[in-house]
């Protein structure tokens, strides 16, 4: 996924500051797409989705006068998410239920999906939509700071050093924990896999 | 048999950025936010949007040392609450000082022994005391001024020095 440009950015939140209104809802139409695919895969609930990411961009708003361009609006914003959804997911307990959108039909040209489904792998030998939902509900057994950082490690592709700066962790500890994360998700999947009507 | 790898998993992790919501969606999320902001605004006290009203008109004015407003706020309160403490506490401590001296002379030195008539014409010098004061009950000596009693012995009757 692109990464917004900072010096846009920087504008658009000194205009915020000024007290345009507009320019904040320049942020929020380009940060929503990102945001949304953050918190949706970290509740797996879209509607649970719906709610954090309006709470998040109201607490941004409120807030974004106490920023002082100490780090990008970037991970700014991606920490008030990352730590709203997290409090949410601990109030929220075990107490939820599934409710994913569906998979864009453009899945199937892109290329990864094509390898996988082309090439001799286990993703092949099993049915692709039923290994998505098997998957979707391994990233639920993670713990909620395990699922953070796959999902920003793996679905949207930010770098160690920037998921460490957003969780304020060191990048050991964003490694180590997907090392750990990525070896229950291969554990749950492999257990599919040898009895896949379980 | 192939085992899942974490390049696999990766790959099948990467395919969740598929995983859209309906396409009006993101179009609808603007006005979404925006009635959201209004609700909110609405079910705020009314101090509490002066109060934000006030603090964006100073934010816009950018007072220079309005960072410092809290703190000098509070310098302000302490101040205040220092001194006023010092006003109801003062006169209290100054009758509690007076009210523990009064007594001790008061009991230590009877009437009959400030009389201004010379010591030696005291018609008995008996064994009587002077003063009824209880020393041992004291553990300062009242600052009075000495009082010197003549000897009954004539001066003269003392035995002379020898050399």
């Amino acid at each position: 996924m692109e990464q917004p440009k900072p010096d846009e950015d920087k504008e658009l939140v000194s205009r915020t500051q000024d007290g345009d209104a507009g320019a904040f809802d320049e942020l929020v139409v380009k940060y929503t797409p990102r945001l949304y695919g953050l918190i949706y895969n970290m509740t797996s609930n879209h509607e649970d989705t719906n709610d954090l990411l309006q709470d998040v961009f109201s607490k941004a708003y409120k807030s974004i006068r106490g920023f002082r361009g100490k780090s990008s609006f970037y991970t700014w914003i991606h920490s008030i998410a990352v730590n709203m959804t997290l409090n949410f997911l601990k109030k929220r307990g075990r107490r939820y239920h599934l409710s994913l959108d569906d998979m864009d039909a453009s899945v199937q040209n892109d290329k990864e999906f094509l390898e996988l489904t082309a090439t001799s792998s286990p993703v092949r030998e099993a049915d692709l939509s039923e290994l998505q939902r098997r998957l979707n509900e391994a990233m639920m057994k993670l713990s909620d700071e395990h699922r953070a950082v796959v999902t920003m490690f793996h679905i949207q592709g930010m770098p160690h050093a920037e998921i460490s700066k957003i969780l304020r962790v060191s990048e050991g500890t964003v490694r180590s924990r997907l090392f750990y994360a990525n070896r229950q998700l291969q554990n749950y999947l492999e257990e599919f896999r040898k009895n896949p009507v379980s | 048999m192939n085992q899942f790898n974490e390049e696999d998993i990766g790959k099948l992790l990467r395919l969740k950025r598929y995983e859209q919501p309906p396409p009006a969606y993101f179009d609808n999320f603007l006005h979404e936010f925006h009635r959201r902001q209004r609700n909110e605004l609405l079910k705020q006290p009314l101090w509490r949007i002066c109060l934000q009203r006030a603090q964006d008109f100073m934010f816009r004015l950018n007072v220079p040392g309005l960072a410092s407003y809290p703190a000098a706020v509070t310098a302000v309160l302490v101040c205040a609450a220092v001194l006023s403490l010092k006003i109801y506490t003062g006169p209290g401590k100054a009758n509690v000082a007076s009210q523990n001296q009064t007594p001790v002379v008061a009991t230590a030195l009877p009437d009959t022994a400030w009389s201004l008539s010379a010591p030696t014409a005291a018609s008995d010098l008996g064994r009587r005391p002077l003063r009824t004061v209880n020393y041992g009950s004291q553990t300062h000596r009242v600052a009075t001024p000495p009082r010197y009693v003549l000897d009954s012995t004539p001066v003269s009757y003392e035995a002379a020095f020898r050399f």
